[in-house]
């Protein structure tokens, strides 16, 4: 005797196998809870490879695009230009301008100079929603140093704006 | 004994016994037992009954909590937490049902009307009676959108009142002109349906057409307020330097600086742009579900046939507005960028990098149902054999640009996967997670399915037009010239030479290629088949029972999307209620995982469509024929009832 399912009972199955199945996809995916940056704390005595490391911890965290838009001497693709010897091309990329003050305006003011090839776009990492502070800018600015140089940058250091 | 008798006898029996249980719990409770003596002698020193420990110890805690109450001084709340389910996910779950009935109810009239006039234009009545069959559908949706923006709105003041209250300080002058528009909108969606067959044609279809025109207008309204929290602010060249500046609408501390640029703000229009057309998609394949469902239940060829091209049309609405949907898609996400590059970059590369091989594993499906659905309607059409050939081809480039559009170019990975890809993005399969290949995977997508409705479009029917050989060569030099551009654009932009704004510019000329294939196409079989020669009938109603529930499970796979996309477009805002100017501080200002967020929408959909399976019921009632007493005996005791 041939089994029929009624009508109904197969649009119940339908709806529910086809919600299961898409759920299910979800449920096989690389699972990540993304929580609010943690406060980084910087104080007075801190040496300049303490901002070095202060300034990666940023750039990963509360510095958001900075890691995630740029690579850092890899050759795939990229959004932004690879960061990988930064500290040593930035002394050299304006004329006029120290490593330091570069890599400032990079953070202050993205759009004051973009290197060819690529779209103005990025966003000022002093503003929201990133706000980072003066002092959270110099550790950034001490770790983009340190790719491809030796970092100088010090919380006394006069970024220029 | 009849059944229903022996129900409803169940039921009074239910009923009996719980008023039976409450009143004896009642009574328990007040003949609580007291020490007789010691009674008696309260009685006679104070004139009252004495209270019982019981009756001493509630009215104990009442006072202590009347006291704890006086002494503790007003807070306003910044957020109430729902117990199990908690704020988020409720107001969550909430919006979403109300977007998903706003979207059906604001879609179904727009393609209601443009039936309704080919009807007119046409002078065919079935145009009518199909138009008709759409508008059934909207007045108890209408009622449940209202139900869930209430329910939303009484959501979001409990729970969020602070944020709320922001919103109100920013939006309060668009809250009138909401309402009213709202109140416009019942007043012409009733008389468009109640006034069916009542109107002449010309102010039957003016109210369709103020009904479109007025539910547009509160989707912008509503949409300025979504879009305001993720991008509260517009881009305008203020110094004059070539290079748009962000030009915040409220100051740093949130006072409002500009309603105008806080409505008219960087998202907006972009959002106005995708929701229409999603909705008309979103409706139209809910539409064909209820077809569907209506074609499922029917018992006679006629119904059967009408609810058949009901579902044909419903699905050609769907994927026809489907079409342009990815370029709607792609233009919010290139303003997003535009707006903010860390957005932008958190959606595609982030955190959401993973919900778009999601999105990519249901617009895949939304292809494959679509075209499998026309496939199969080609059984319909006699002479349809030689069509045949055609499907594995068209089934091959579906498969192959699904899976190059389900490949995501970074990945949340293990440090172990990292080390082993050397990146968090894999050396090769990451450029197909590139813009140039998905632009070109979709294009082709695109492609194939239009190919999919000229053949269904040419089953049955031989050109009789005296250039048909030509036209033919035409058209498919035309298919195969857009086919090997978008290609080339896609291949191209991985060239060295080629930089990366110049890459993603390519998705340009891909698109006008698709775009100008299609119309161009389209003009020729316009003329190549007008009044051609019929090989074959159209046999509305013979459709395998499969082919309906492949509507239903597009309908279902386009709910679903909706409910992702919803997530991933408010989650972008990370900790943020509106981006950069409100944090979230609550309990819930993280990010939840992608698994939690699929549960939550899987949930959503669930209620959804055992919601819509309620309008769909409802609807189908007013086409079944008016209640009849079963059997001669029945009726004459109820003419002898009447008459008394």
């Amino acid at each position: 005797m041939k089994l029929s399912v009624p009508m109904p009972v197969k649009m119940v199955l339908l709806v529910l196998g086809t919600t299961a199945f898409y759920m299910y996809l979800g449920q096989i995916v690389p699972q990540k809870e993304e929580h609010p940056p943690p406060p980084v704390l910087i104080s007075d005595d801190m040496t300049t490879e303490d901002l070095v490391e202060i300034g990666r911890e940023l750039a990963e965290g509360k510095g958001q695009c900075l890691a995630a838009c740029h690579n850092i001497g890899s050759s795939g693709p990229s959004r932004y230009p690879d960061l990988g010897g930064i500290g040593e091309r930035a002394a050299t990329t304006i004329e006029g301008l120290s490593d330091i003050e570069y890599l400032a305006q990079s953070l202050y003011e993205p759009s004051a100079y973009v290197v060819p090839g690529y779209e103005d776009g990025m966003q000022p990492m002093n503003e929201p929603p990133i706000s980072l502070s003066d002092d959270e800018i110099r550790a950034v600015v001490a770790w983009l140093q340190s790719l491809g140089s030796t970092p100088t940058v010090t919380l006394e250091t006069e970024l220029g704006y | 004994m009849s059944r229903n008798k022996i129900l409803f006898g169940i039921g009074v029996l239910a009923f009996v016994s719980v008023i039976v249980t409450v009143r004896l719990g009642g009574f328990l409770v007040d003949n609580e037992y007291r020490q007789p003596e010691r009674q008696v002698a309260v009685e006679e020193a104070t004139g009252e009954a004495e209270a019982t420990p019981r009756q001493q110890g509630i009215a104990d805690e009442q006072a202590a909590d009347e006291a704890e109450a006086r002494a503790r001084p007003y807070v306003e709340a910044e957020y109430r937490a729902v117990p199990f389910v908690g704020s988020r996910v409720t107001v969550w779950v909430l919006a979403q049902l109300h977007l998903l009935f706003a979207a059906f109810v604001l879609a179904v009239p727009i393609f209601a009307f443009i039936i309704e006039f080919i009807g007119y234009v046409t002078g065919e009545k079935r145009y009518d009676r199909l138009a008709y069959e759409f508008t059934k559908l909207l007045s108890v949706s209408f009622s449940m959108t209202a139900t869930f923006g209430a329910f939303l709105t009484f959501a979001l003041i409990i729970l969020y009142p602070k944020f709320t209250n922001y919103l109100m300080h920013i939006f309060s002058p668009t809250f009138l002109p909401y309402v009213l528009l709202f109140f416009l909108e019942a007043l012409f969606l009733y008389s468009y349906y109640y006034g069916w067959g009542k109107f002449g044609p010309k102010m039957h279809l003016f109210l369709g057409f103020m009904l479109n025109v007025v539910g547009t207008a509160i989707m912008f309204i509503a949409n300025a307020w979504l879009t305001f929290m993720m991008s509260p602010g517009k881009r305008e060249d203020v110094d004059g330097d070539g290079i748009p500046d962000f030009v915040s609408a409220v100051s740093e501390s949130g006072a409002l600086l500009s309603l105008r640029d806080a409505f008219f703000n960087f998202t907006w229009m972009p959002i106005n742009i995708h929701r229409i057309i999603a909705n008309v998609a979103f409706g139209g394949s809910i539409a064909a579900a209820y077809a569907a469902f209506r074609y499922l239940q029917a018992r006679n060829d006629e119904d059967r046939a009408h609810f058949d091209w009901m579902g044909y049309v419903g699905n050609f609405v769907a994927i026809i507005a489907f079409l342009p949907l990815p370029f709607a898609g792609y233009y919010l996400a290139a303003e997003i960028y535009a707006f903010s590059q860390t957005l932008g970059v958190q959606m595609m590369g982030g955190t959401f990098s993973w919900l778009f091989v999601l999105q990519a594993a249901l617009i895949g499906n939304l292809f494959l149902g679509a075209n499998y659905y026309l496939w199969l309607g080609m059984g319909r059409i006699e002479g349809t054999a030689h069509f045949h050939r055609f499907i594995k081809w068209l089934l091959i480039a579906i498969a192959l640009c699904f899976a190059v559009w389900a490949t995501p170019r970074y990945a949340i990975a293990s440090v172990s996967e990292i080390a082993a890809m050397g990146g968090s993005s894999h050396p090769q399969l990451s450029y197909l997670g590139q813009m140039s290949a998905k632009n070109t995977a979709v294009n082709i997508l695109i492609l194939s399915t239009y190919m999919s409705f000229l053949l269904y479009r040419r089953t049955g029917k031989t050109s009789i037009h005296p250039q048909r050989q030509l036209l033919a060569r035409t058209q498919v030099i035309i298919f195969a010239a857009a086919a090997a551009l978008v290609i080339f654009f896609g291949v191209f932009g991985y060239h060295q030479s080629v930089d990366a704004a110049t890459r993603i510019r390519f998705a340009i000329p891909q698109v006008y290629s698709v775009l100008a294939a299609m119309v161009a196409i389209t003009v020729i079989d316009l003329p190549l088949y007008r009044n051609a020669r019929q090989t074959g009938e159209t046999q509305w109603g013979r459709m395998p029972a499969v082919s309906q529930y492949a509507l239903i499970f597009i309908a279902l796979s386009f709910t679903w999307l909706m409910g992702l996309m919803g997530y991933v477009r408010s989650g972008l805002r990370q900790e943020w209620h509106v981006y950069g100017v409100v944090l979230d501080t609550s309990p819930d200002a993280y990010t939840p995982t992608l698994g939690f967020a699929t549960q939550i929408v899987s949930v959503t959909v669930l209620i959804f469509f055992g919601l819509i399976g309620v309008v769909f019921w409802l609807s189908s009632l007013s086409g079944k024929k008016a209640w009849e007493p079963k059997s001669a005996v029945e009726a004459d005791r109820l003419g002898e009832g009447h008459a008394a």
